[in-house]
């Protein structure tokens, strides 16, 4: 198998960034083939020895930060994957025909922020997939990709409520609620309408499937007195918050991690079946 | 599926569209314009749901040769970010995809693309062999994303003419997104590349009527307004999936 310098030695260019690698395609498939079964050595190596990492925020936020600063993600892509990974979970969690009301109404509760992005998101792809939607969206970012993502469940005719139900009209009414308000920047006091929104919550019998953290909780230690969402979704990697995690179903989505990623914060991230964009923790 | 039936009886599905170069283009304008879908998330939803049709056409264990090399050619505009989004699942899926990209977009929408297959490792060619053994011997397939709907044919000029002429003598199979490159939209093409797979984004285009070899429809993401309004009469996905075989 040829080597880097052997590759410089006969003439053929590899470069790290920004340009073209290599020029002669039986080399190019050799050390390819070098780059990709390391890859995947190291990483059967690991699962096979550690299981997978649960994050503390200030690493979540650096992982966050380098996927869109080094890795040139746009948050565009990356919630785009991260709320398809959430509609998947659901429909594996809660599959339409095992819902008990008619028709398959879900409540999306949306946040200030980022999370609150992947919950429309989520909203969108469960309206595809057959669930009647309803979103909840109290405080909304003066920022055109939050204001397109509106857009976009609005003219899927998904309805957006004006103010959030009593717990009594959400077990009347909705066959589950998708939590998407707060996420793993989540710090501090919870601010109105919130608080309101979280005391409600925690009144409902009907499943809650929280987006990456269950809303309120601290990121890295939980709250016992906060939800008790029967579904969790931890993009990316879980976070610290899911160790306290006590319902049904921990899905792992957001299957868009670099391998370079990967191993420099030692994830060690099962293999999702397939094409499967969500994976099954438990 | 794509029967049509003349009487009107409520059981009957109605046919499938097959869309024009100017209804794509409308249709697209409407989604950008209308309800504010971002061109870097629909380029991001067609070359995921690409990857995915590439993986039922081609699993993994399919593929003959040791490794599952695949070689994804990318054109300058929409088409080629679409198979570089695509590469980048396919290597998520444990393809190994090489990328030939010879002439780059310079807008920065684009050039992210670029970086983010760079960052995964994904090997880029500085040429295109015109050795044609070289191609069949180190790839179990070629995914054609050079041109695609939105390209005039008139303005095709080298290196993609010289490209499409290798492409038509490789004998491993060639999978097209969205259309075979160099293909009129509206008519199949008598002497163009003959792909085994065709990858058909949102709708399938006038040109894939009676398409010979595998045909796909890739990427669940249309809002029902559209479909009714332009007719569309899009096969139903079976559960999650945004990949179903026409």
């Amino acid at each position: 198998m040829l080597g880097v310098r052997a590759l410089f030695g006969i003439g053929l260019l590899v470069t790290s960034r920004g340009g073209s690698v290599l020029t002669h395609t039986g080399a190019c498939a050799r050390v390819a083939s070098n780059i990709y079964s390391k890859d995947l050595a190291h990483r059967q190596a690991c699962t096979m020895a550690n299981t997978i990492k649960y994050l503390g925020q200030e690493e979540a936020q650096h992982i966050d930060e380098e996927l869109f600063n080094e890795y040139s993600f746009s948050v565009d892509q990356l919630m785009e994957l991260a709320g398809l990974s959430c509609a998947t979970a659901v429909s594996k969690g809660y599959p339409l025909q095992s819902l008990l009301k008619s028709p398959p109404r879900v409540l999306v509760i949306c946040g200030p922020g980022n999370n609150g992005g992947d919950g429309l998101v989520c909203a969108r792809h469960l309206k595809l997939f057959g669930y009647e939607p309803s979103v909840l969206y109290p405080k909304r970012p003066n920022k055109q990709l939050f204001q397109n993502l509106t857009t976009q469940c609005e003219k899927m005719d998904i309805s957006f409520l004006t103010e959030m139900p009593e717990a009594d009209v959400v077990d009347e009414v909705y066959n589950l609620v998708v939590d998407a308000i707060f996420g793993f920047s989540f710090k501090g006091a919870v601010r109105e309408p919130f608080g309101d929104i979280l005391s409600q919550l925690k009144k409902t019998t009907v499943p809650i499937a929280s987006v990456d953290i269950p809303s309120g909780w601290d990121v890295e230690k939980g709250c016992p007195d906060g939800i008790q969402p029967d579904m969790l979704i931890s993009l990316t990697a879980p976070k610290k918050a899911a160790n306290h995690f006590k319902g049904r179903y921990h899905f792992l989505g957001g299957r868009f991690v670099p391998p370079a990623l990967e191993k420099k914060y030692q994830l060690n991230l099962p293999q999702y079946p397939g094409t499967d964009c969500v994976y099954q923790l438990n | 599926m794509n029967h049509s039936s003349n009487e009107k009886e409520p059981e009957t599905i109605e046919p499938l569209r097959y869309l024009s170069k100017t209804e794509v283009a409308t249709v697209e304008t409407e989604l950008l314009r209308d309800y504010r879908f971002g061109q870097q998330q629909l380029i991001e939803i067609w070359g995921h749901a690409c990857a995915i049709a590439i993986t039922k056409a081609f699993p993994l264990s399919s593929l003959s040769k040791k490794q599952p090399t695949l070689l994804v050619v990318c054109g300058p505009e929409q088409n080629g970010s679409i198979g570089l989004v695509c590469a980048r699942h396919l290597r998520m899926f444990e393809y190994e995809p090489t990328i030939f990209y010879p002439k780059r977009s310079p807008q920065s929408l684009h050039q992210d693309f670029t970086v983010q297959c760079e960052k995964m490792d994904i090997p880029f060619l500085s040429y295109l062999p015109t050795e044609v053994q070289l191609l069949n011997d180190a790839y179990n397939l070629v995914i054609d994303a050079i041109l695609g709907p939105e390209t005039d044919l008139k303005e095709v000029k080298e290196p993609y003419a010289g490209m499409l002429v290798t492409l038509k003598q490789v004998k491993i199979p060639i999978v097209s997104v969205d259309v075979p490159s160099g293909w009129d939209v509206d008519e199949p093409a008598k002497d163009g590349i003959n792909p085994e797979v065709l990858i058909s984004l949102t709708a399938p285009k006038k040109c894939a009527t009676g398409f010979s070899g595998k045909h796909f429809l890739a990427g669940r993401f249309l809002p029902y307004d559209i479909q009714k309004k332009y007719e569309l009469n899009l096969p139903e996905f079976p559960g999650t999936e945004c990949v179903i075989e026409l």
